[in-house]
């Protein structure tokens, strides 16, 4: 009985509530502003967050193609300054003058500025005054001399090279990939001169 | 009422149930979270930690110009994988194993048969090298074919730019260790201590930002700076090959000093060697015998003998000698001329001028042994050179106490001594300036990685004669070449050069043999010398007498004089009297 006592009540308080709704919802506004501004900025700050860790991955990846691209750089520059080495060590520089023709002269003669006078006793140089690069090792060596020496030699016995022609490229009707099986893999080999005459050429892949 | 019983108990299932579920993850949360927490981040950090070697480069040997002597550069091993190696697919078109091979080939230069066989002879092998020590510009080739069983791995490798020019000095490098020269006795300087960072990578291979810890800083490498100047040091190789192979010489050896301040500016030995290639070199023809190799000087001793005369006050330049054909030391030993064999009326100047070995015997009678024993040590003899070169020698002085009859004079002529060719070139060096000898360099410094230098000790120059007995000397000395007979051999038009002839014989057990050292030394311009020069063959054959070594003094000599831009002598010499 009590139940059924109760339930009334309970109904009643249900129904006396009702009147209050209105002043329930005027009270939602403003909290649901709230949480509407709590969740906007929760998830703001989650954006946020989402962007910075892109964009540092992004950096991170940047970082690891400028590393890589600093080490290429720093062993172009090794080559070159091998290439460099190789071209002002004595035995080249000495071997190029005498395949142009040109003899030591161990006996110049000066020209004083103050008083305008020759200072020394020249005596011109013989055609044997030394031309020729000795061999200065009992051994036998098998370390080939730097490409780049050779691609010298190679451009002061053929000058024309210094300045050559561009082939017109020949007109291909075709489409490169019908190109057949023989592929041409890119050469940087070490034996083609490296500045004069060198034309790249088209790879196909 | 039943039906709100059930639904209650369902409710109170089902919360117990949740409940239940929670408490187990709960517990599993706490048992990762804290019980096996620490273990757990340990194995998930070594499963994305990495560790990576940071590669320091060994230092440079530079000459005095900074032209690299020796230099790490960046190579490639490349090796394959024979186990994968096959016909593999490449944008669509199949590329047979064989054609791979050749590609390889054509970048690298290689072999292809043999790289072929490698590759192919064990199927089953999960490694073997291609090709060793190929250049970047080959690897980047290598790496655009494509080929998936292609290993390539950076190694770093020492190279000599100027090959055999300074191998004597600076020595080569062994599988990472040096093996002599500048490289072995600098590796304090020269030494790079690689590093080690770790980071954490993820899944694609891309370092995670902000991972990375320096667990040991890589240490390159400092500079160790020389004296040399490579310009001329190839120049007196090439000049002692040109020489050395007309006198069918097995050895020879030069050195060209300055004055100023005692730098070695070029020392150098042939035959030598390739220190970029070493493995079939002689090893009679590796190291520097100018540092390592005594030998009797012979006549060029003279100069020093003459000087310590002159200063000590025994002598005077036109001193009159009487110089016998025979000069009996007792005992039934005789010191004898190399060419003459009649008594002679010299002057001590003539006694220099014609090499006279008796005249020097009869000048040493007036000197005491202990006396002359610290005119050698003064001018450098019986000990290392400042240079203290790797396995240099001090040379074999010996003490007063054991002269014998015949050593006692014997020295004065470069006998019963024996020198190496740098301590003699630092003697003329002291005659050279004054009497004054400056302690000689070759290494001059290293320059950390940090920029740092740090200045190789400067020893103290050491007087050793009077600077008027030195002039006297390098006056004599001039006359040797414009009073003798090899005028037209030594003579440089528009210098005064003041040299000494040397042959000295090689003892061996059986006493002395006909086997010789030629030598000349000397200095330019006579009347205030900036460069000595010293050059010596060891065992010629074509020639045996020290004129014979004229014609390289004399190049080496007027090739100085140019490179250096010495201004031309201006007044003429004055010739000491001779005879009477």
């Amino acid at each position: 009985m009590s139940v059924l006592t109760v339930k009334p009540t309970s109904k009643a308080r249900e129904s006396s509530s009702r009147p209050t709704r209105p002043v329930l919802a005027a009270l939602a506004g403003p909290k649901l502003r709230y949480i509407v501004a709590t969740l906007l900025g929760i998830f703001a700050i989650l954006a946020v967050q989402l962007i910075l860790s892109i964009a540092l991955s992004g950096g991170a990846y940047e970082i690891a193609s400028l590393k890589g691209e600093m080490r290429n750089t720093e062993q172009k520059r090794q080559m070159v300054a091998e290439d460099i080495n190789a071209l002002i060590a004595p035995d080249t520089l000495a071997g190029l003058a005498a395949s142009m023709g040109m003899v030591a002269d161990n006996n110049p003669a000066y020209l004083r500025l103050s008083d305008s006078s020759v200072v020394g006793e020249a005596q011109p140089a013989t055609a044997d005054s030394g031309a020729a690069v000795y061999p200065v090792t009992a051994g036998s060596e098998d370390v080939a001399p730097p490409a780049i020496i050779a691609a010298v030699y190679e451009s002061l016995n053929s000058p024309q090279q210094l300045s050559p022609e561009v082939p017109e490229e020949p007109v291909s009707t075709e489409p490169p990939s019908a190109t057949p099986v023989a592929v041409s893999p890119p050469t940087p080999a070490p034996t083609a001169p490296r500045f004069g005459g060198s034309i790249p050429s088209p790879t196909t892949r | 009422m039943y039906h709100q019983r059930m639904s209650g108990r369902r409710v109170a299932f089902a919360l117990a149930t949740v409940m239940l579920v929670c408490l187990v993850f709960v517990g599993r949360l706490v048992d990762v979270q804290i019980v096996r927490a620490a273990e757990l981040q340990e194995q998930s950090l070594q499963v994305r930690t990495t560790s990576e070697t940071l590669w320091a480069s060994r230092g440079s040997i530079v000459d005095q110009f900074g032209n690299d002597l020796a230099l790490d550069v960046d190579r490639y091993d490349i090796s394959a994988n024979p186990s994968k190696a096959g016909d593999f697919r490449r944008t669509g078109v199949v590329v047979p194993l064989a054609q791979a091979v050749a590609e390889i080939a054509q970048v690298t230069g290689a072999n292809y048969d043999e790289m072929l066989s490698a590759v192919s002879g064990d199927p089953s092998a999960q490694f073997t090298y291609l090709v060793k020590g190929v250049t970047p510009e080959a690897k980047d080739g290598l790496r655009a074919l494509d080929i998936p069983w292609l290993q390539i791995d950076l190694i770093r490798e020492r190279t000599y730019p100027f090959g055999p020019v300074t191998a004597n000095l600076t020595g080569m490098l062994g599988r990472d260790k040096p093996l002599g020269g500048v490289e072995l006795a600098e590796d304090e300087c020269l030494m790079a201590q690689n590093g080690v960072a770790t980071y954490q990578k993820g899944a694609d291979g891309v370092r995670l930002p902000g991972t990375t810890t320096l667990v040991e800083e890589p240490i390159h490498g400092g500079t160790a700076h020389l004296t040399i100047d490579s310009d001329l040091q190839w120049y007196v190789l090439q000049q002692l090959a040109e020489h050395g192979g007309r006198l069918q010489a097995q050895q020879a050896s030069a050195i060209v000093v300055r004055v100023s301040d005692g730098h070695i500016l070029a020392a150098a030995d042939w035959p030598t060697f390739d220190p970029n290639d070493f493995t079939d070199a002689p090893p009679e023809h590796m190291g520097a015998r100018t540092f390592s190799a005594p030998y009797e000087p012979g006549s060029i001793m003279k100069s020093m003998g003459v000087a310590m005369l002159i200063d000590a006050g025994h002598t005077s330049v036109s001193d009159r000698i009487v110089a016998p054909g025979f000069y009996n030391i007792g005992s039934g030993r005789f010191i004898k001329n190399m060419l003459v064999s009649d008594t002679r009326q010299l002057t001590t100047a003539g006694v220099l001028q014609t090499s006279s070995n008796t005249g020097m015997a009869v000048l040493g009678e007036r000197m005491p042994k202990q006396q002359a024993y610290d005119y050698f040590r003064a001018f450098g003899f019986g000990e290392k050179t400042a240079v203290d070169f790797l396995g240099e020698s001090n040379g074999v002085l010996k003490t007063p106490e054991n002269y014998d009859a015949f050593t006692r004079f014997a020295q004065l002529y470069g006998q019963g001594i024996s020198v190496t060719a740098v301590q003699m070139a630092g003697a003329y060096q002291a005659l050279a300036n004054d009497g004054v000898r400056l302690p000689l360099r070759l290494y001059d410094g290293c320059t950390t990685s940090l920029g740092e230098f740090i200045e190789a000790p400067v020893a103290e120059p050491i007087h050793v004669v009077s600077a008027s007995a030195a002039r006297q000397t390098v006056n004599i000395l001039e006359s040797v070449v414009t009073q003798s007979a090899l005028r037209p051999v030594l003579e440089i038009p528009g210098y005064r050069v003041a040299a000494k002839t040397g042959t000295a014989e090689i003892a061996s057990a059986s006493g002395y043999g006909s086997e010789r050292v030629i030598s000349l030394a000397g200095m330019a311009p006579a009347e205030d010398p900036e460069y000595v020069v010293l050059v010596s063959f060891y065992k010629p054959q074509s020639s045996k007498v020290s004129s014979a070594a004229a014609p390289a003094f004399t190049d080496l000599m007027s090739h100085v004089l140019k490179h250096y831009r010495v201004a031309p002598s201006s007044e003429t010499a004055v010739v000491p009297p001779l005879t009477w």
